[in-house]
């Protein structure tokens, strides 16, 4: 056991860990403020900008409100690095080396949430009037997608004959199906919110909140939070090409797959004004929810009966 | 009602009324003393329906006289009731804010500047001096000793009194959202201070007078040609339209008419403002609720405009181009073709633009039913412009009463019932299209000629000069002693009666739905603020209650340990 803690030290840290999903978690928001910028007929940032912007944000000022509770307001940007890096760690490995525990999805679903929980912490100890509205949102944006996104990937193992281990259900491309493609759909927007990305920015707003949640962050705290968000921009895509796509058979294959889902995420930020809290919720809970309980239901039907497309 | 029938009704006021004057057609001042200035409003507005426009206070050496400006818009016509105040000692006239809530932000004006009493006024704050500005010292009066103005500063002796504060509390049990006076929400300053109960609004108090430039005081010391240049520096985007409604009061007080060329000039640099403003304020809203992209795109449809402003003008703002007795610059004729390119491009990217939000699902939810201003709203608070006509107010200076080339010219006032934020949008950009339909009309029908004539004088008197700025209608009243220098010179921008309408609409909404509300009405805070006379240094006051005054060292300290306590941020 001793001799092993080095090797996996350097999985969580090196590769595929912290660094390299740091690396590309950044590359991905160049990607994203690159073609948003494309869209919207700007130049848009070079490719070290994201990386410039962390390092200046190290060397800041770290301003902590008076009024808030310190320990708190200090854990909550670890915490979801912390259960990002996990996610990122554990997914990669999945996709690389296929090692699996049974079971892992249950955890990769535990650590997804915990950024968003952090999140409400953090904001909720920096005592801003604007945090607590944004806590507020950021709640109740929670409550709403996490429904949804439990409900798909139920039809998911369901596909996959009652499958808990994301290693053998990367083996199956469960998108080519009618209640494959609308669980993957449904989840695609429950990842949306899960970065925050518009239609869901709910809860940062910044003509509404002026950052909201994140508003009494800065220096190193905020850099932390922004790295974190960036690995999420990895580990939340390569879940869904685990879950729904098929996972990384072929490596390039694996890529093209993470790709599309960027840019899908990318158009959708690109073509839609922000939600309003409630609509979002009644978005989630009424018409995805329905879509997913009929996803469901389908998924059973075409299991019983051994309809594949179904 | 037309100017007959009017002029028939105002006969029943003989009794209160010491004289009628009508010095030019469709323009009536009626003269009374103040104790008869309540019963006189309240038949103006209650009775005949005039639109309420703005009220101007006058120090006119011997008395004090406050004018309220009535808008009779069915004929296109001006009921100016002129009441005087003749103790000067003690100035005081009952307010007539208690049935008109458009009066409000006005009486606290003119008693900031004039030092009139408003007596019954429900909300006797300042509302541009400076907090710390003494008490006792009222800047447009004419033996104000200009020293103590000089001399002013937060370390003055003279404090204003406790009646004066500026800012009103909210009681404190309920949470408050601070929204300025530096948010991204907005470009300029001004502050929203929202009471929130969860997710929506019950209360929004708003202070303004972050950014005074004295432009009225200015303007007194000005001859008659500069005041244009100064009063196009009102605001960038109706840098058109402000010089424009001065230049008409000035032209009508010394009767003369400008060339039809120059007439055709200023139609096109003001639609062109129109166009300007309309697609600004439509990338603004995207930005507002998060739409980006569209905010984006709209601002790059806008710069064709601005472009052609800059060739004809040679400013992309701050055009400066009209002058009493014409225009500065004339519209070459090879810039013609490039004119109607360049709008038929605009045009055509603003018809895909009303395609696009006709299309939008989300937009729909997101602006529909929002921030409702019902029509008898708008009549209370006197909206105007997109405003008033997207709360089914059918008025347009331009058309009401036409000024340039605007009659000779084929179009249509665009009106929508239905008063919420989607109306607003709908009717800006369909006024977008009108604009490049006029633009492109004017274009082609513009006569030979010169574009400026000699003025030599102006004579005594006063005289109103209003535009259909893009937000609405700008006001302008000019008095004259014969002199080469205004000696009063009232500017009421659109925004400054749009503004205050928050109150209607914010109240009960989602703060979400609020920002998009607040800037549904295209607020310009440079035009509502143009008037005070120091830029002073705006104090803090950390406890309201006991108006514990702070030096500038500890509120420096404050603001860096910014939401302190809970829910405090309102005290800065």
């Amino acid at each position: 056991m001793m001799e092993r803690i080095p090797q996996y030290l350097f999985w969580i840290l090196i590769f595929p860990g912290f660094v390299f999903t740091v690396l590309i978690g950044l590359v991905a928001s160049w990607v994203v403020r690159k073609v948003s910028a494309l869209v919207q007929w700007r130049v848009g940032p070079r490719l070290y900008q994201p990386f410039v912007d962390i390092l200046k944000l190290l060397g800041k000022e770290t301003l902590v409100p008076r009024g808030s509770q310190k320990a708190l307001f200090f854990a909550a940007p670890l915490i979801a690095m912390t259960a990002v890096l996990l996610l990122s760690t554990m997914l990669w490995r999945i996709a690389f080396d296929r090692i699996d525990f049974i079971g892992d999805i249950i955890v990769a679903i535990y650590l997804m949430v915990l950024p968003s929980l952090a999140l409400i912490l953090g904001s909720s100890a920096s005592a801003s009037p604007h945090a607590a509205v944004g806590t507020s949102r950021e709640m109740k944006l929670v409550l709403a997608y996490e429904l949804p996104l439990a409900l798909a990937l139920v039809v998911i193992v369901i596909k996959n004959g009652g499958q808990l281990n994301l290693a053998q259900i990367a083996q199956n491309n469960v998108v080519f199906s009618i209640s494959g493609l609308l669980a993957f759909l449904v989840a695609l927007l429950c990842v949306q919110a899960k970065l925050g990305f518009v239609p869901f920015d709910i809860a940062e707003a910044e003509t509404e909140l002026a950052g909201g949640v994140l508003i009494e962050y800065s220096g190193a705290l905020l850099a932390i939070w922004k790295l974190a968000q960036a690995m999420m921009l990895v580990a939340l895509p390569l879940f869904l090409v685990l879950a729904f796509l098929g996972g990384f058979t072929v490596l390039w294959a694996g890529i093209a797959k993470y790709v599309l889902i960027l840019v899908l995420l990318i158009l959708i930020k690109n073509t839609n004004p922000r939600m309003r809290i409630d609509q979002a919720m009644k978005f989630f809970w009424v018409y995805c929810g329905f879509a997913l309980i009929l996803a469901v239901v389908l998924a059973g039907l075409g299991n019983y009966y051994g309809i594949g497309w179904l | 009602m037309n100017q007959k029938e009017l002029k028939k009704r105002l006969t029943e006021l003989e009794d209160k009324l010491i004289g009628i004057e009508e010095p030019r057609e469709n323009c009536i001042y009626l003269n009374c003393e103040s104790q008869n200035s309540f019963a006189v409003n309240k038949f103006l507005f209650e009775e005949l329906r005039l639109r309420f426009v703005i009220a101007t206070g006058i120090d006119a050496e011997d008395c004090f006289e406050v004018i309220y400006h009535y808008a009779n818009d069915r004929a296109g016509s001006m009921v100016n009731l002129k009441a005087f105040i003749r103790n000067r000692k003690k100035p005081a006239i009952d307010s007539i804010a208690t049935f008109l809530p458009a009066a409000e932000w006005i009486e606290r004006e003119i008693h900031d500047i004039l030092g009139i009493d408003f007596n019954n006024h429900p909300d006797m704050r300042r509302l541009i001096l400076a907090d710390d500005w003494p008490e006792g010292v009222y800047p447009l009066r004419k033996d104000m000793d200009s020293k103590i103005a000089q001399g002013w500063t937060c370390k003055t002796s003279i404090r204003p009194s406790k009646k004066s504060p500026a800012r009103r509390t909210i009681p404190m049990k309920k949470p408050i959202l601070a929204v300025g006076p530096f948010h991204p929400l907005q470009e300029e300053m001004e502050f929203f201070q929202l009471a929130t109960d969860g997710e929506i609004v019950t209360d929004i108090d708003m202070r303004i007078s972050y950014n005074h430039r004295g432009i009225e005081k200015i303007s007194e010391s000005l001859q008659f040609d500069q005041v244009p240049f100064l009063v196009s520096r009102i605001c960038g985007i109706c840098s058109a339209s402000h010089p424009l409604a001065y230049v008409q009061a000035v032209e009508e007080l010394a009767g003369i008419e400008p060339p039809v060329r120059a007439l055709y000039v200023r139609t096109i640099i003001n639609e062109l403002e129109r166009i300007h403003s309309h697609v600004l304020w439509f990338g603004l809203a995207g930005h507002f609720i998060g739409y980006d992209t569209v905010f984006m795109w709209a601002w790059k449809y806008r710069e064709t405009v601005l472009d052609l402003l800059e060739e004809i003008t040679g400013n992309r703002n701050n055009y400066g181009n009209v002058t009493v007795g014409g225009c500065r610059e004339d519209i070459p004729d090879e810039l013609k073709p490039r004119i109607i390119k360049d709008i038929n491009f605009v045009e055509k990217k603003t018809n895909m633009l009303i395609k696009a939000v006709d299309d939008d699902p989300i937009l729909h939810a997101r602006l529909k039913g929002v921030g409702v201003l019902s029509y008898e709203d708008a009549v209370k608070f006197a909206v105007t412009g997109p405003t008033a006509r997207a709360s089914g107010i059918d008025i347009d200076v331009r058309r009401d009463e036409s000024y340039a080339a605007y009659d000779q010219l084929d179009w249509d006032v665009i009106t929508r019932p239905e008063g919420d934020v989607f109306a607003k949008v709908v009717v800006r950009l369909l006024e977008v299209v009108e604009s490049c339909k006029i633009i492109k009309q004017a274009v082609q029908k513009i006569p030979d000629g010169p574009v400026a004539m000699k003025v030599k004088q102006i004579p005594p008197g006063e005289a109103i000069g209003r535009v259909e700025a893009p937000r609405g209608e700008t006001f302008h009243y000019v008095r004259s002693d014969g002199g080469n220098r205004p000696v009063r010179h009232k500017v009421r921008a659109p925004s400054y009666v749009n503004v205050p309408s928050f109150k209607a609409s914010c109240i009960g909404e989602h703060i979400a739905d609020v920002t998009i509300t607040l800037a549904a009405v295209d607020p310009c805070y440079s035009c509502t603020e143009r008037l005070a006379v120091v830029d002073g240094e705006n104090k803090v006051m950390h406890d309201y209650e006991s108006l514990l005054r702070m030096s500038r060292e500890k509120m420096d300290r404050i603001s860096k340990d910014l939401g302190v306590e809970k829910l405090k941020l309102e005290d800065l």
